[in-house]
């Protein structure tokens, strides 16, 4: 029986639907207190007073806070310690004060009562003016204390450690306090490197601000309970971090804050914390329930999305051995917050999945009045990708190489020296381009008629290394009940069942996965950085495995079989080589469940820290058609090539990769959100933020390997933000084969692509 | 709340009613005067489809119209395609298969959308799936595996009308 392996249903597919699940929005606890937002109009302003009395007039209307109404008891400089605008206006469409009313409609309405009088500043957009010494600055009030938890997390999960802090001689660049840098990672010469080598490129890329678009707003709840703790039901990735985090910030123990995942409408890595500290404030601050569940224009408006990126990057290499050399310095767009910023991680994955003898790459992230930084799938790596990968295409083109042969000349093997100076873990960089020289699409780049191209690019991702643990049980009825406190994310509790089946020896219907909230669930991580499975998956083979053990010692007793000669089997418990002699699970758990029993109840703990990183790497091969008379772009095929470790069940891991590309797609050719010379937002709904839709995109092709890791569940490594990684440089370099130019602005858009096209 | 006015519809082949104020969104009805609350509100804006069911016969966007316009209509939600609580629909059967959902929330519009594609046209191409589900945004599966589901669903239904004709003309 292998049940891990085998494509099956999600678990939860009957209730999605049947449009039963309960998601945040579904949920109505008696005595709610509806919110909404007054969202900030400049982009940069002090607050000079903010009028209240229309607003609370209006019947229904119940409260009217401001930051000084919510009782914080610390302050950073994140947004996440900022919940509503303190006197300074950092960005448009920051929340300034929150409206509590009996109904929606009331609360609304109260918004609209709201005024709010301010003193316009400049505000700071463009990123290479924003660091120069004499720019104005973002934020007036400069806000002291450490990056907390958050940004680290990703930056980890990157596979990168804090950019080095830059030698003085390095920091020779003057500028502004806008300016957090530079981060720095240097080895070896590489001037001298890049002067050695037989070609040269170069190209400055810049990249737009693009939003995670879960198609569920972001939202939460907060119900006071009458003990003073304070219950919140959260559409977040990491429960037990919105606890740690708002418990720190409301400066409340973090016993008196229970924390229940819903089940995500999708998050991308988006969902971390950013209504949590709102409706917890406001629920302290009235001692009623409060739910706040953003609009898609309030999502957009002031949600926390993916950087925008410029990106200055040259590399080198030789015709017999690959890549050579890189120099880069990369200005990150912070925003207003830096709270995922990934300014200390770019630097080191601009190295992408190859091997280098020497490099000198800097970057800087930069504070500006728009949003604030989000982490979104593979944060960074679209950005680097889209310079990297396209420079690596014009030097192979320039060596005379064929693009892959190039890549694979270059692809880092464990042992080589990455470029935060560590030894590469077991990476399979190799295999992955071998198997994408064999793909019919990439086989079909030659022989294409005239505005068509294929393109092919390759990324990785390091993968979070969270530590967890987790608990299996012991039914009566002889079935088994996992408990993890880590959030289904992207069907990773169906993976769970599999596990857990496949460990325990029982029938996948027997298996049960039971959340649990941050008062009761063993620790869990959050659900991002492609490091659920990869960890809480371990801790629930553990878990399993020690309950088949407690299992099979009592089974040994009643059986009189030595435990080493037993075996569980389809729920059966059988001497090994005996299956007539079997006895059911439920035979044994009846007998330590009961009122009276010679046997404790059967009850697994497992706990994990992974310790080293699994890489996984993936190559998109992308095929577009160019309307030169229009620019538009047609993608007509795409491929997916990545390494996956093992694939726990192949139909959610084909899901993962082909959601993964089409994300990439909407990077390449469509997501921007762009704002005017005053920071307004242009592109704050769905008539102006384009997604792929159904009819601009193909099938995309899956062609995973399995290369297992020594680490993760059943050999498997994280999948999801590998599969992400690579898109904007396949479809650019696609782009360039259909167009003859290259394009280095995301996206491409038709009229990029159209003054490309005819700028020849 | 004064201005509250008694809507009335027939939603899945059942009559009810409930108070709504003029300006409540038909999904706002639909979720909270009704209690359906598989229809889902992505955007308030007609763009993402999320909120999408049948009005009349017609596919109508929930978060586009308004409960008191819907007075006296006919509804059909999602709530109302699988035909027994321990079967599903041709359609979510398809779904659940071929991995046409991941995380749910866009699937309800999703269905109701792809059922009236195949009530029209019961053998669509490939680009008829794509064209016809536009409208409805899913972020997670990148389509590949809701156009698998559709045409699986569509090949279903086909071979089920198909012996169901062949039953009645025997």
């Amino acid at each position: 029986m292998s049940i891990v392996g085998t494509d099956r249903p999600r678990i939860d597919a009957d209730d999605k639907l049947r449009g039963a699940t309960r998601y945040l929005g579904d949920l109505k606890p008696h005595g709610l207190l509806h919110g909404r937002l007054v969202l900030a109009m400049d982009a940069h302003a002090t607050i000079n007073r903010v009028i209240k009395d229309a607003a609370l007039a209006i019947p229904g209307v119940v409260a009217v806070l401001t930051a000084e109404d919510l009782p914080t008891a610390m302050e950073g400089p994140m947004r996440q310690f900022e919940p509503l605008a303190r006197g300074e206006i950092v960005f448009q469409g920051q929340p300034v004060a929150l409206v509590l009313a009996e109904t929606e409609a009331a609360a609304e309405d109260g918004v609209e009562a709201v005024i709010v009088e301010t003193t316009s500043h400049a505000a700071v957009l463009d990123l290479e003016a924003a660091i120069k010494p004499d720019s104005p600055l973002a934020r007036i009030r400069q806000i002291g204390g450490e990056m907390e938890g958050s940004a680290a997390m990703h930056v980890e999960a990157a596979g990168e450690g804090e950019g080095a802090p830059a030698p003085a001689a390095a920091a020779a660049e003057p500028v502004s306090a806008n300016a957090k840098g530079p981060h720095r990672q240097q080895h070896g010469d590489a001037t001298a490197a890049l002067a050695g080598s037989e070609a040269v490129v170069k190209g400055t890329f810049r990249t737009s601000w693009v939003h995670q678009t879960y198609m569920e707003p972001q939202g939460a709840l907060a119900i006071p309970e009458v003990d003073g703790s304070v219950t919140i039901h959260s559409s977040t990735q990491g429960a037990f971090y919105v606890r740690g985090m708002v418990a720190k910030l409301y400066g409340v123990d973090v016993s008196t804050v229970r924390v229940v995942g819903a089940p995500l409408g999708g998050a991308f890595g988006g969902k971390f914390n950013l209504i949590d500290p709102l409706v917890m404030g406001a629920a302290l601050a009235v001692g009623r329930p409060v739910k706040l569940q953003l609009t898609r224009s309030e999502d957009f408006a002031s949600g926390m999305p993916a950087s925008a990126c410029i990106l200055e990057l040259e590399l080198g290499g030789t015709k017999a051995t690959g890549l050579t050399a890189f120099r880069s310095r990369i200005l990150l767009d912070q925003g207003a917050y830096g709270d995922w910023a990934m300014d200390g991680a770019v630097p080191v994955m601009i190295g992408g999945p190859y091997r280098w003898s020497a490099w000198d790459s800097l970057s800087y992230g930069v504070t500006t009045n728009r949003f604030g930084t989000g982490a979104y799938r593979g944060p960074g790596g679209p950005q680097v990708v889209f310079a990297l990968e396209q420079l690596v295409d014009e030097l192979a083109n320039k060596l005379g190489v064929d693009p892959l042969e190039l890549r694979l000349k270059s692809a880092a093997v464990e042992g080589d020296t990455g470029v935060d100076g560590d030894p590469w873990a077991p990476v399979a960089g190799r295999e992955v381009i071998e198997r994408t020289m064999q793909h019919p699409l990439y086989k079909k780049r030659g022989s294409l008629p005239a505005n068509e191209g294929i393109g092919v690019a390759a990324g990785v991702w390091m993968g979070a290394r969270f530590p967890s643990a987790a608990t299996c049980r012991v039914d009566q009825d002889g079935g088994i009940t996992v408990v993890t406190g880590a959030v289904d994310m992207s069907g990773t509790n169906t993976s769970f069942a599999a596990i857990a089946a496949d460990t325990f020896g029982v029938p996948i219907e027997s298996v049960r996965i039971s959340y649990a909230d941050t008062a009761t669930a063993p620790h869990a991580p959050p659900s991002g950085g492609s490091g659920v499975t990869y960890s809480v998956g371990q801790s629930i083979r553990l878990a399993v495995e020690d309950a088949k053990e407690q299992l099979l010692d009592f089974a040994s007793d009643q059986m009189d079989v030595a435990a080493s000669d037993l075996e569980v089997v389809d729920g059966m418990v059988r001497p090994v080589g005996s299956p007539d002699r079997g006895k059911s699970v439920a035979h044994f758990a009846e007998q330590v469940t009961g009122f009276v029993a010679t046997a404790p109840p059967i009850e697994g703990r497992g706990r994990f820290a992974p310790g080293n990183p699994s890489p996984s790497v993936a190559c998109h091969v992308a095929h577009v058609r160019i309307d030169p008379a229009t620019g538009e772009v047609e993608t007509l095929d795409y491929a997916v090539i990545q390494d996956v470790g093992k694939a726990l069940n192949p139909g959610l891991v084909r899901g993962q990769l082909q959601g993964g590309a089409v994300q990439s797609i909407g990077w390449a050719l469509y997501e921007e959100l762009q704002h005017d010379e005053y920071g307004q937002l242009l592109t704050g709904s769905f008539m102006q933020y384009a997604v792929p839709r159904a009819d601009r995109v193909p099938n995309v092709d899956v062609d995973y390997i399995e290369v297992p890791s020594a680490i993760g569940p059943f050999g498997a490594k994280g999948i999801a933000e590998a599969a992400v990684m690579a898109g904007t440089g396949a479809m650019a370099n696609a782009v360039a084969a259909a167009v003859g130019s290259r394009i280095r602005e995301l996206p491409m858009t038709s009229p990029r692509v159209w003054r490309a096209a005819n700028s020849r | 709340m004064s201005n509250e006015r008694l809507v009335t519809v027939t939603v899945n082949g059942e009559r009810r009613s409930a108070l709504a104020e003029p300006r409540t969104l038909l999904v706002d009805f639909i979720r909270h005067g009704l209690g359906l609350t598989g229809t889902h509100v992505g955007c308030e804006q007609g763009g993402c489809g999320a909120c999408t069911v049948v009005l009349d016969g017609e596919l109508a966007l929930a978060c586009c119209t308004l409960a008191v316009q819907a007075d006296g209509a006919t509804l059909q939600t999602v709530e109302g395609l699988a035909p027994a609580p321990d079967r599903l629909h041709p359609l979510q059967s398809a779904f659940q298969a071929e991995h046409g959902l991941q995380c749910g929330y866009c699937t309800p519009g999703m269905l109701i959308a792809a059922d009236d594609l195949l009530r029209r046209t019961p053998d669509p191409t490939e680009q008829e799936i794509r064209s016809h589900l536009s409208g409805n945004v899913c972020r997670c599966t990148g389509y590949t595996g809701i156009v698998a589901a559709v045409q699986t669903a569509a090949r279903n239904l086909r071979a089920q009308a198909t012996e169901t004709r062949g039953v009645t003309a025997s």
